[in-house]
């Protein structure tokens, strides 16, 4: 039997990839109090990296050109939020139409498989973008993190092309939902594996040598440092920025495929309509 | 369409869960126009049948072809217009309009073709007060209603109703029969085991098969 999903894929109809964000939209608007929550946790996380930053604030680490640790980490606490939502939005969204039972009406319509993944992952994507501006307003204005040498469009460019090298990883962590459903425990893991050995947090200087090795070629690295690069010295994430539109041209078609693979699967399993 | 103007071909459909054979060789060939009644008691594998010419679950042997493509490929999911699992098919938080309206984003390369679409079933099938309310406050029978209209979104050649009478009342079965009179081209491959249903069909297959 042929694949339902076939690949090479068409490209996605953006109508389409739009009532999938909107229809995400209404139903995350329906939750009256989810925005306003965010934003508090927001400001609780930043919070605690301040008193962090405050009761260690002197370090010889390497800190990408940040001016102190808290600069650092507020960069890293709103990057990670965007490169979360890339990495995992996918596998977030395909866990709850699974449990909402949604998944099988979708896939009986007619919806290409780079319509289904990236359509899913949009509005996580898009959220995350909002809520990390928002960090970094946060930032500037109530914890004196300066923006002064930022390249913005640098910035941008770089977490564009950020999400578009960790959106391959999260179609193929989609695509293991699909498969072994509780994956979130895996996405999970992958995320914040990637976060700790790029210099999320704390500089990549801190780890052993063979944690340095295993970041230097994953894509959250790329992302951290042209990010920093970009706000905290006003240049050089050119090379961050080609290296991730590389990582997004060979992953992003090798994830569809992988997604596509994962609901070939699910159907000979008989395992959409599962929860 | 096939040879002999079928459009919706089963032949020795096999489909196992683990080491239990829900269906044993299926042949069925339905025309345009043609109902047929899929019926049988729970669990006798009618469901299964829908959801391998659905496209959501493969055959484990034998083959699914509608309009001449394999059951599933796009081109066949956008001849089928499906009602399966009612109940968990819908965005719970949304409103009826809107999951319609979603639906028929999908199915329309055209924003105002589709929300024409919708609001002309919600005229045909008397559905305005569901609509308008959210699936989470919609009774059973509401939301098979919905089920039928995103069913018909397209004009499908093809639709798959799973049960379709089961929670409805006098009038709103009327509409549904109603509805399928009103598209003598469609065929429908109907899942029941109420014996009023069958009146009302063209043939009917006994299931366990």
């Amino acid at each position: 039997m042929t694949n339902a999903f076939p690949f090479p894929f068409s490209l996605p109809r953006l109508g389409v990839i739009t009532a999938l964000v909107r229809r995400d939209y209404l139903v995350q608007r329906s939750y009256r109090l989810v925005f306003a929550l965010d934003l508090f946790y927001g400001v609780v996380n930043l919070l605690v990296f301040y008193f962090i930053s405050k009761t260690f604030d002197e370090t010889t680490a390497n800190l990408n050109g940040a001016p102190s640790y808290f600069a650092f980490a507020s960069i890293g606490i709103a990057i990670t939020i965007v490169l979360q939502a890339a990495s995992g939005g996918l596998a977030h969204r395909i866990r709850e139409e699974q449990l909402t039972g949604t998944l099988e009406a979708l896939t009986a319509q007619p919806i290409t498989v780079p319509e289904l993944a990236f359509g899913l992952a949009s509005f996580q994507f898009g959220f995350g973008m909002l809520r990390a501006a928002f960090y970094l307003l946060l930032s500037g204005v109530f914890f004196g993190v300066s923006y002064a040498q930022a390249d913005w469009v640098g910035f941008v460019t770089v977490l564009l092309t950020s999400g578009g090298a960790l959106a391959s990883i999260g179609v193929i962590l989609g695509a293991g939902v699909l498969v072994l459903k509780r994956g979130e425990i895996l996405t999970g893991a992958v995320t914040f594996a990637m976060g700790l050995v790029s210099g999320a947090f704390f500089p990549v200087d801190v780890l052993p040598p063979w944690l340095q090795a295993i970041g230097s070629v994953m894509p959250t690295r790329f992302a951290y440092d042209g990010l920093r690069s970009a706000i905290f010295e006003g240049g050089g994430w050119g090379g961050d920025a080609i290296a991730l539109t590389i990582f997004a041209i060979i992953g992003l078609p090798i994830g569809v495929w992988c997604f596509s693979r994962g609901l070939s699967q699910s159907r000979r399993a008989g395992t959409i309509s599962q929860y | 369409m096939a040879s002999n103007g079928a459009l919706l071909s089963i032949e020795g459909l096999n489909r196992r869960f683990g080491a239990k054979e829900v269906v044993r060789s299926l042949d069925l060939s339905v025309v345009p126009g043609q109902r047929v009644a899929l019926w049988g008691p729970n669990g006798s594998g009618k469901s299964t049948v829908l959801r391998c010419v659905a496209g959501t679950l493969t055959p484990s042997a034998g083959s699914v072809h509608v309009g001449g493509y394999l059951a599933g490929e796009l081109p066949a999911r956008r001849l089928v217009g499906a009602s399966l699992a009612q109940e968990r098919s819908f965005y719970l938080r949304l409103s009826g309009r809107t999951n319609l309206l979603f639906f028929a984003r999908i199915r329309y390369d055209d924003r105002r073709e589709g929300t024409r679409a919708v609001d002309a079933l919600i005229e045909e099938l008397e559905i305005a007060e569901i609509a308008a309310t959210r699936i989470d406050r919609c009774s059973t029978g509401m939301v098979q209603q919905l089920g039928l209209a995103r069913a018909l979104l397209g004009e499908p050649s093809v639709l798959l109703l799973d049960e379709p009478t089961r929670s409805l009342d006098a009038d709103a079965r009327g509409r549904l029969w109603g509805a399928l009179e009103r598209r003598p081209q469609a065929a429908a491959l109907i899942a029941t085991h109420l014996d009023e249903d069958l009146n009302l069909c063209d043939e009917r297959v006994s299931f366990p098969v």
